[in-house]
């Protein structure tokens, strides 16, 4: 391994599987490190993308599909750094690659393992809106298409019982309960840190009643109720699996106040959430109800103003903090405080939280791991003093996508290939 | 040596095998004998995508000596590449393989058994009759130029021209006015997040001219390119004395900026140069050279009004700085003097990056009388805004700044046409994608960064100008030949009448007519084989290499039989 030719990134969303094939097909050797045992990141929960309402399945698929089959980048999924030596240049890192327990060279991903595997936990990618098994893949069209046992859960690997009911289905012999972690000691130049976001615990914004009452809920968790690969195949309906909503209200900067800033893409994505239940299920009546609209980029304006036109109905609020949510029998009493600062109310059915977004768990860790600054909201710190610079407080480790701070696709991408821009520089020096 | 066809069937475990009768599709196919004077291998394996299965028809193309491999298997997407490595691994002109789909199009889709044999077999057979007209395609290679030329030295001409140039790359980077820096050059402060002060942009100035790998070109514009990624051959003019230089280069930059709107091209902003309205960039202007901002009879005023939006509606987009540079010149004259009263109209307010939110929050807390209005008008000295009560009101405040949209350079639809890429509705340039590719363009080896693109912060301009530059970085690698696309359109000379449809039709910008022969001819470096020419050739001259007529028609003919 020739640390100048190697480069390790962490993260498997937007931006890293980005830098990855770039810095892989300009001939690096790409270590591409991921905790979760698919990759793809957050863009693979979105059904689809605005503002041009794109299958995000089809949009990410290829570039999932030319990641596992790209013989520079080697992809370590269900894997976490555990130390980092060296310098810029020539950087020692460990990695440790949990055991899949499931053999990926023998594996075909036909999904007979499961089914009969009798331990069932929530299925948290999915929002924990369904269940999934205790081996699992976290939804239809994970790649690599290959399922995972909790060995937490697994009643062979926990209990201590003789259960093989998955290793019978299963016809590749693909099931490997013997396979034990290793630790992979990597050698690589440079680092790009894209380790992607996650979003505050709506319950967390007291006033709005999510976890209080089962009809609100998260954006992140309409996400996958739109989504055909989700919990319901893509049709909106309330929790029971069931009961479509008759109005819905989108409230815009749910928890704005706790991180002090704004998130950046929940008025853009918003306007595709109306969209979508609008065109799933047309009888839907949808209130977007927010106070500062942030659009920023030429493209976004014109599906707002579609959607405002017909989808959804804008109301303003003045202040979200006095915003109040009840449940009045089956229905959902929002009230709020108008233009003229009155208080006045809506009956909806469902609510959606536009949540903010926050570093990812594991964050902190992970810069303390490699000896980097966070700033003070959590985010990854880039060079003080520096306009738009993707470089970290430690030279030779960058950051890319919302590792960073909140921003979209494109933002993710052009950072993304800004780091990558840095480390050949690095590399070639 | 007589033609061999190995034809390969994948079990794909019971994915494919139990759903398709596969000893009935060997049958078959083996029973074609005489198959167009070709020698018919036919076999199956338990997982061909496997290690043990690419081995397997490695030694068997070899063995065999194979001369057209067909493998039916799954779709293209999954497995289509893995093949043609294993062809080329095999010494087997990968162009001389077919992939059949008799997974997702017959074993998952069709519960009768029987029917999704049938339908493999015909699938299977319509490729073979494809795979003996397909034709062995030779990858050419070609040297590739690593130099690059930026052109536009503003922020985002600088940091590109900064990340590219090295011992092995030379950036030649030109300017059309006489000095570096572009629109930023007048700002006084850079926002908090941004950076302290102007220093960082005069130290990239200093930088880039003291570079030896960048040769600026002040006063100059670009006057000709033609040529790919890789080999652009650039005729530069210098607008002073009309001298030429020329170059050559593997990559373009584009960073030629934007342009702010004139509020007065707007509906409700009437005003003359004697009113004390001011656009934000004449505000940035006169307090970087005087420090100081000023009615125009030299007094401090003593109550400011800041109109956000100016032609937002018109436009049909938000500007996305604007609110955050506002606020920064709230900033200013709150430090010129604690006096001044800020008003502050706005209708949004946007703050999408991280720190903006706390710098507006500070100065509003202080300084800032925010006032949320739906519109605004301005008449000569007086400011009339609509509440979002639905009220009026008219104030006539010392000074009104006014933040106009942002709108495309004036020379977009120069260089759209010059360096063939495509502008958006809006006139800003379009992204090759919008969402995954975002600085590049249509055009191979052109790249668009900064407000050409799209209203833009610093910051946003710099992270876009590192982003070029990584595009071209690992593009373009100094030494490393380039590979074009194989699979692309040829023009047969014999039946071209000349008549250049296919020149109006080309994304690319691939063809061009030969006026000497008077005939189009495709540059099969730039060409990607989308097959647009094919379809608009009224003389049918034109097809596409790999997706020729006998190709298609004989697989489509098969596949449709019965």
């Amino acid at each position: 391994m020739n640390p100048t030719e190697t480069v390790l990134v962490i993260g498997s969303g937007i931006a890293g599987m980005e830098a990855s094939l770039m810095l892989s097909k300009a001939g690096k050797k790409v270590f591409l490190v991921e905790r979760l045992p698919l990759i793809g990141g957050n863009v693979i929960k979105t059904g689809e993308s605005f503002p041009n309402m794109e299958c995000s399945t089809c949009l990410v698929a290829p570039i999932q599909q030319e990641i596992l089959q790209d013989s520079n980048i080697e992809v370590l999924t269900v894997s976490d750094i555990i130390s980092i030596s060296g310098k810029a240049g020539d950087f020692a890192i460990s990695v440790r690659k949990r055991a899949r327990y499931v053999n990926i060279g023998a594996c075909l991903g036909c999904g007979m393992c499961y089914p009969v595997c009798p331990v069932t936990q929530p299925n948290n990618w999915e929002q924990n809106l369904v269940e999934k098994k205790a081996i699992f893949v976290e939804c239809a069209g994970s790649l690599p298409n290959v399922p995972v046992i909790d060995p937490a859960l697994c009643l062979r690997l926990n209990g201590g019982e003789e259960c093989n009911l998955c290793m019978e289905a299963c016809m590749f012999g693909a099931i490997d309960f013997s396979e034990k972690e290793e630790i992979l000691e990597i050698n690589a130049g440079a680092v790009i840190v894209a380790a992607g976001f996650e979003t505050i615990d709506a319950k967390e914004i007291e006033n709005l009643g999510y976890g209080k009452y089962p009809g609100v809920f998260t954006a992140y968790e309409l996400e996958r109720l739109l989504a055909s690969n989700g919990p319901t195949e893509g049709k909106l309906r309330m929790r029971d699996g069931e009961t479509k909503p008759g109005r819905v209200a989108i409230i815009h900067c749910a928890g704005r106040d706790k991180v002090g800033y704004c998130s950046n893409v929940c008025c853009s994505y918003s306007a595709r959430h109306a969209h979508f239940m609008k065109e799933k299920l047309p009888e839907v009546e949808i209130f977007d109800i927010y106070s500062d609209l942030c659009l920023p980029d030429k493209h976004y304006q014109k599906l707002n103003t579609e959607i405002r036109n017909g989808t959804s109905s804008y109301i303003y609020q003045s202040d979200i903090a006095k915003m109040k949510i009840e449940e009045l029998e089956d229905k959902l009493l929002i009230q709020y405080l108008n233009e003229q600062e009155a208080e006045v109310s809506l009956e909806v059915d469902m609510l959606i939280l536009t949540v903010a977004i926050k570093p990812a768990a594991g964050l902190e860790e992970l810069a303390d791991l490699l000896e980097i600054e966070i700033d003070k909201y959590g985010f990854i710190k880039t060079a003080a003093g520096e306009i738009g610079s993707v470089c970290t407080s430690r030279s030779g480790i960058f950051v890319a996508g919302c590792a960073e701070g909140p921003k979209d696709i494109p933002c993710s991408v052009l950072q993304s290939e800004a780091a990558v821009a840095q480390v050949m520089r690095l590399l070639e020096s | 040596m007589s033609d061999k066809i190995g034809i390969y069937v994948c079990e794909c475990g019971p994915n494919i095998s139990s759903k398709v009768d596969i000893e009935r599709i060997l049958e078959e196919i083996a029973a074609l004998e005489d198959f167009r004077d070709k020698e018919l291998i036919v076999k199956q394996h338990k997982l061909l995508c496997s290690v043990a299965g690419k081995a397997f028809l490695e030694e068997e193309i070899k063995a065999n000596e194979l001369t057209h491999l067909i493998c039916a298997a799954c779709s293209p997407r999954d497995h289509d590449s893995t093949f043609k490595e294993v062809c080329k691994k095999a010494g087997l002109n990968p162009y001389m393989y077919k992939i059949v789909n008799i997974r997702e199009q017959c074993a998952w889709v069709i519960s009768d058994k029987e029917k999704a044999t049938d339908k493999a077999i015909q699938y299977i057979h319509a490729g073979m009759d494809r795979v003996v007209y397909q034709q062995p395609l030779i990858e050419k290679q070609l040297d590739s130029n690593p130099d690059v030329l930026v052109i536009g030295g503003g922020i985002a001409g600088l940091q590109s021209a900064l990340t590219l140039a090295g011992k092995n790359r030379r950036v030649f980077l030109v300017e059309k006015s006489a000095e570096l820096g572009g629109t930023s050059i007048h700002f006084q402060k850079l926002l908090p997040r941004q950076g302290s002060d102007t220093a960082t942009r005069n130290r990239k100035i200093k930088e880039v001219n003291k570079n030896p790998y960048i040769k600026v070109f002040t006063s100059t514009e670009l006057s000709k390119i033609v040529g790919f990624l890789g080999n652009f051959e650039i005729v530069l003019k210098n607008s002073e004395n009309d001298s030429e230089t020329e170059l050559l280069a593997g990559a373009v930059v584009l960073a030629n900026g934007f342009q702010q709107a004139n509020p007065q091209d707007f509906e409700g902003y009437n005003y003359t140069d004697n009113d004390e309205v001011y656009s934000a960039l004449e505000i940035e202007k006169m307090y970087s050279e005087t420090n100081q901002i000023t009615m125009k009879s030299g007094e401090l005023p003593k109550t400011v009004a800041l109109v956000h939006c100016v032609g937002r509606k018109e436009v049909g987009y938000c500007s996305k700085i604007c609110c955050n540079y506002l606020i920064k010149i709230s900033d200013y004259l709150q430090s010129i003097s604690s006096d001044i009263e800020i008003i502050d109209l706005f209708q949004d307010m946007c703050l999408p990056e991280k720190e903006d939110q706390e710098y507006y929050e500070e100065l509003a807390a202080r300084v800032i009388h925010s006032q949320r209005v739906t519109g605004t008008k301005v008449a000569g000295n007086k400011l009339t805004y609509t509440g979002i009560n639905g009220r009026e009101t008219t104030i006539e405040p010392d000074m009104i700044i006014l933040a106009p949209a942002i709108i495309p350079a004036a020379d977009n639809v120069h260089f759209a046409n010059l360096l063939n890429i495509e502008l958006h509705e809006t006139g800003f340039f379009q992204e090759a994608h919008i969402k995954i590719n975002p600085v590049s363009t249509n055009t191979d080896g052109v790249f668009v960064v900064g407000a050409n693109r799209g209203a833009c912060s610093i910051s946003d301009a710099v992270i876009q100008a590192q982003a070029a530059a990584g595009k071209v970085l690992t593009q373009l690698i100094p030494g490393q030949k380039i590979i074009p696309e194989v699979m692309v359109s040829e023009i047969l000379e014999a039946y071209c009448t000349g008549c250049q449809t296919c020149l109006e039709v080309c994304a690319y910008g691939a063809i061009y007519y030969d006026a000497e022969r008077g005939i189009s001819v495709v540059n099969e470096a730039i060409c990607r084989g989308c097959g647009n020419c094919v379809g608009s050739c009224p003389s049918g001259s034109i097809r596409t290499r790999h997706f020729t007529n006998p190709q298609l028609y004989q697989e489509v003919k098969e596949a449709l039989r019965k």
